[in-house]
C-alpha cells in the first residue's frame, strides 16, 4: 500500500467518527456498556434507594420519601463527621502537596543514579496494595512501636506517645496514601521546564527562593493544580486510613456509610448520604478548579 | 561598563578538564568574540563569567571587582541564552522589566523604560505579546531586550544566533554590531562560527581544548595564525604535508605531497632535515592558467630563480557553490582547490592542463602544529 492510500484509510477512519455512523459507534461499544453496567446502573439504584423508607427490620422498604436526606441533614453526628471529611482532606491534601511540590523538585533537579532513585521509591509504594501499606503504619506509631522506642532509647521523650491511633496517625497515613501522586502530578509538568529560564531568571537578579516563586511556580501550576483536587478528592473520601489508623473521633463519610450499609443495614440513609456528599464533592473539586486555574489566567505582574 | 579579566582559570567535571588554565583580558566596551569548535570549553568559560559555573580554580574580575565566588545575582552580568530563556508565564513586557522588578525598581519606571529597551530592539509594538507566540528572531530580540535592561557591565551572549536561519543570521549580526556601538557596554559572544566573529568581533579570543590558542583583532588573526588550528578553523584552506630537506639561509627547502621540492622562506628555528612540515597554500593566493598549446607559459612562471614557485596539474572537479566557483586540480596526486567569482570564473573545464603558482611569501608553514618563527608563544 503507498502513502497515498494509507492517508485515504485515514480519512475514511476520520470521516466515520464525524459522522458517527455504525463503524464508531461499534469501536464504542464495550466501553460504553461497561460504564453502563458498572457505573450508571448502580448509581440509578443508589438514588432510587435513597428515596426508600427506612426498615423496622431487613435493608429498606420500598416507597418514595426524603426522609433520608432529612435525618443527614439533621443530625448533629452526621454535620461532625462532614467536618472532619473536610478537615481531614484539607490537612492531607496541603501536606501532601507541600511535601510533592519539595519532592518532585528535588527529583527534577537530582541526576543519574540519584533521580532513578528518587522517582522509583515514589512509585514503589504504588506496587504494594492500600490496607497493607497503611496497617503497616501501626507497629511504626503506635505506642509501643517503633518510633516510641527509638524517641525513648534517645532520650527525646519522657513518656510513651500514642501516635496512632489519632489524628495525626490518620494524616500520616492518608499523606502516604496520596503523595505519590501528588509528586508524579507535579513532577511531569516541572521535567518539561527549561533549566535555562530559571538559569535566566537568576542571572538577571533573582535570588534562590525569588526565582522558584518567580518562574518555577506559575511554570508547575497546573501539575500542582491536578495533584490538589487528586490528594483532596482522595482525602476528603479517605477510608483506609482513618479506619486503621484513627480513633472514633477520626470517622469519615466514608467509614460511616460503610456503618450504614453494613453493619446498621439502613441503605436508604446510606444512599442518600453517598449521593449528598458526592454532591458536596463535585462543588468543592469544582471550587478548587476554579482557585487555581483562575489564578493563573488571573497573574498580571509586570 | 567595565573591563574584565580571566586569570588561570579552571573548570573540571570529574576527570574531564573543561576549561584549562585559561587567561584573558578583554577591554572596558569591547565587542570579544569566543571562538573555537563545540566543546572546546567557549560555553564553559561564559557561564562561569556570569557566575552560573563556579571555576575549579582561578579568579573572574570585573571591573576593580573579583567575583569569582559571586553568585549570578550579585554580579551585574546579563546572559543571552541560546534557547533564548523567555520566561513563558510571562508577556513581552513582563519578560524585559524583569530584571528592573528584582532591582527593586518601581513599577513605573520599570514599564518605561522596558518600553524603551523593547524600541531599541524594534520590538516595541509586541509589548503585549505572549513570547510563546513570536518567531525565533523575535525571540531573540526579545532576549536581548531583557539582557540590556538592567544595563549590564558585561553582556555574555550564548550562540543566540545559532538557532536562526542563514539570513536572519547576518541580519542579526549587523543589528548586534549597530546595537553594541550604541549602547558601550562590553560584549563577550560566544560562537562556533568563524564568519560571524568576524562579521561582529572587535577582537576574537580561538579556543581549543579548553584553552586559548590566539586572541588579537579579526585582521591580525587571519593575517598572523600562530598555529595550524588556528589556520584550519579559519576557513577553507590547503594543507600540504611535506618533509624538510634542508634548511637554507633565505628558509626551507621541503619535499611535499607534489612529488616536487620547493622553498619557503620562513624562519627555521628547531627543524632539521626529515622533520615533518604542513604547508598552508590558501585558495585566494594561487594564481592559475591554462597552459598554453606550445608550452611557452609553463618555462615562463617555474623560471623565478632558483625557488619553485608554479607546478603543473589538471583540473579534476568544477562545483558551482552559489556566488563562487571552486576548482580542484590535481597536482603529482594531490588535490587542491581555489575559487573564482561568478562572473568572473575563467572557462576552465574538467581535464584542463593548468599552472598554479603562488607567491612563496604568503605560504604559512607549520611544524608539529605551530606555526614557524610564531610557536610556542
Amino acid at each position: 500500500m503507498d502513502a497515498l492510500a494509507d492517508e485515504s484509510m485515514f480519512a475514511w477512519v476520520g470521516e466515520r467518527i464525524k459522522r458517527q455512523d455504525s463503524a464508531s459507534v461499534f469501536l464504542l461499544a464495550p466501553l460504553a456498556a461497561f460504564e453502563l453496567v458498572f457505573f450508571v446502573v448502580p448509581f440509578l439504584i443508589l438514588v432510587r434507594m435513597s428515596f426508600n423508607t427506612q426498615p423496622e427490620t431487613g435493608f429498606y422498604e420500598s416507597g418514595w420519601t426524603l426522609a433520608a436526606y432529612g435525618e443527614i441533614l439533621a443530625s448533629n453526628l452526621y454535620h461532625q463527621i462532614i467536618l472532619f471529611s473536610f478537615k481531614l482532606g484539607v490537612i492531607a491534601t496541603v501536606v501532601a502537596v507541600l511535601l510533592g511540590l519539595f519532592y518532585a523538585y528535588a527529583a527534577y533537579r537530582a541526576e543519574g543514579l540519584t533521580k532513578s532513585i528518587l522517582l522509583f521509591s515514589v512509585i514503589l509504594p504504588l506496587l504494594t496494595t492500600l490496607v497493607v501499606k497503611t496497617y503497616a503504619w501501626r507497629p511504626l506509631l503506635a505506642p509501643n512501636g517503633v518510633l516510641n522506642d527509638l524517641l525513648l532509647s534517645l532520650g527525646l521523650v519522657d513518656g510513651r506517645i500514642q501516635f496512632a491511633p489519632s489524628l495525626f496517625g490518620t494524616v500520616v497515613g492518608q499523606v502516604y496514601i496520596v503523595f505519590p501522586y501528588a509528586v508524579l502530578a507535579i513532577y511531569s509538568v516541572l521535567s518539561t521546564l527549561d533549566w535555562d529560564v530559571v538559569e535566566a531568571a537568576r542571572d538577571l537578579g533573582a535570588s534562590r527562593p525569588r526565582s522558584f516563586f518567580e518562574v518555577v511556580l506559575p511554570e508547575v501550576l497546573p501539575g500542582v493544580a491536578v495533584a490538589t483536587v487528586v490528594s483532596f478528592a482522595w482525602s476528603v473520601g479517605a477510608y483506609a486510613a482513618p479506619s486503621q489508623l484513627g480513633t472514633g473521633e477520626q470517622t469519615t463519610f466514608a467509614m460511616e456509610i460503610g456503618n450504614l450499609m453494613l453493619t446498621n443495614f439502613n441503605w436508604p440513609v446510606g444512599a442518600a448520604f453517598a449521593l449528598l456528599m458526592l454532591a458536596a464533592m463535585l462543588a468543592a473539586t469544582l471550587a478548587v478548579i476554579r482557585l487555581l486555574t483562575g489564578s493563573v489566567g488571573g497573574v498580571q505582574d509586570v | 561598563m567595565a573591563s574584565v579579566t580571566l586569570a588561570n582559570l579552571t573548570k573540571e567535571y570529574g576527570d574531564l578538564t573543561a576549561v584549562d588554565g585559561l587567561d584573558l583580558d578583554i577591554d572596558d566596551g569591547e565587542l570579544l568574540c569566543l571562538l573555537g569548535p563545540s566543546g572546546c570549553g567557549k560555553s564553559t568559560t561564559l557561564r562561569m563569567l556570569g557566575g552560573l559555573e563556579t571555576p575549579t580554580s582561578g579568579e573572574v574580575h570585573i571591573g576593580d571587582e573579583r567575583v569569582t565566588d559571586q553568585p549570578p545575582y550579585d554580579r551585574n552580568t546579563s546572559m543571552v541564552f541560546q534557547s533564548w530563556a523567555l520566561f513563558p508565564q510571562k508577556t513581552v513586557l513582563e519578560n524585559v522589566a524583569f530584571g528592573l522588578k528584582m532591582d527593586g525598581v518601581d513599577e513605573e519606571e520599570r514599564v518605561e523604560r522596558a518600553r524603551e529597551v523593547l524600541e531599541i530592539v524594534e520590538m516595541g509594538e509586541f509589548a503585549d505579546a505572549d513570547p510563546g507566540d513570536l518567531s525565533g528572531g523575535q525571540k531573540q530580540r526579545v532576549a536581548l531586550a531583557r539582557s540590556l535592561a538592567i544595563e549590564p557591565d558585561v553582556l555574555l551572549l550564548d550562540e543566540p544566533l545559532s538557532n536562526l536561519d542563514k539570513r536572519l543570521r547576518e541580519q542579526m549580526q549587523l543589528e548586534l554590531r549597530n546595537i553594541h556601538d550604541g549602547v558601550e557596554t562590553t560584549f563577550v559572544h560566544v560562537t562556533h562560527d568563524q564568519n560571524e566573529a568576524f562579521t561582529l568581533a572587535d577582537s576574537i579570543a580561538i579556543m581549543n581544548d579548553g584553552e586559548i590558542e590566539q586572541v588579537g583583532e579579526p585582521r591580525e588573526i587571519y593575517d598572523d595564525p600562530v598555529s595550524l588550528f588556528v589556520e584550519e578553523f579559519l576557513g577553507d584552506t590547503n594543507l600540504v604535508d611535506a618533509t624538510v630537506e634542508e634548511t637554507v639561509e633565505e628558509g626551507i627547502v621541503a619535499t611535499t605531497e607534489f612529488d616536487e621540492q620547493i622553498q619557503v622562506p620562513t624562519p627555521n628555528d628547531g627543524v632539521a632535515a626529515g622533520d615533518p612540515l604542513t604547508i598552508s597554500f590558501r585558495p585566494e593566493e594561487f594564481d592559475v592558467s591554462r597552459v598554453a598549446t606550445d608550452g611557452g607559459q609553463l618555462t615562463e612562471s617555474a623560471a623565478h630563480g632558483d625557488v619553485t614557485t608554479a607546478l603543473e596539474g589538471t583540473i579534476t572537479d568544477v562545483l558551482y557553490r552559489g556566488s563562487s566557483v571552486r576548482f580542484y586540480i590535481e597536482i603529482g596526486g594531490t588535490s587542491v582547490f581555489f575559487e573564482q567569482s561568478v562572473g568572473d570564473e575563467t572557462d576552465l573545464e574538467v581535464g584542463d592542463p593548468v599552472v598554479v603558482s603562488w607567491d612563496p611569501e604568503d605560504l604559512l608553514v607549520f611544524s608539529e602544529g605551530e606555526r614557524l618563527g610564531r610557536g610556542g608563544t
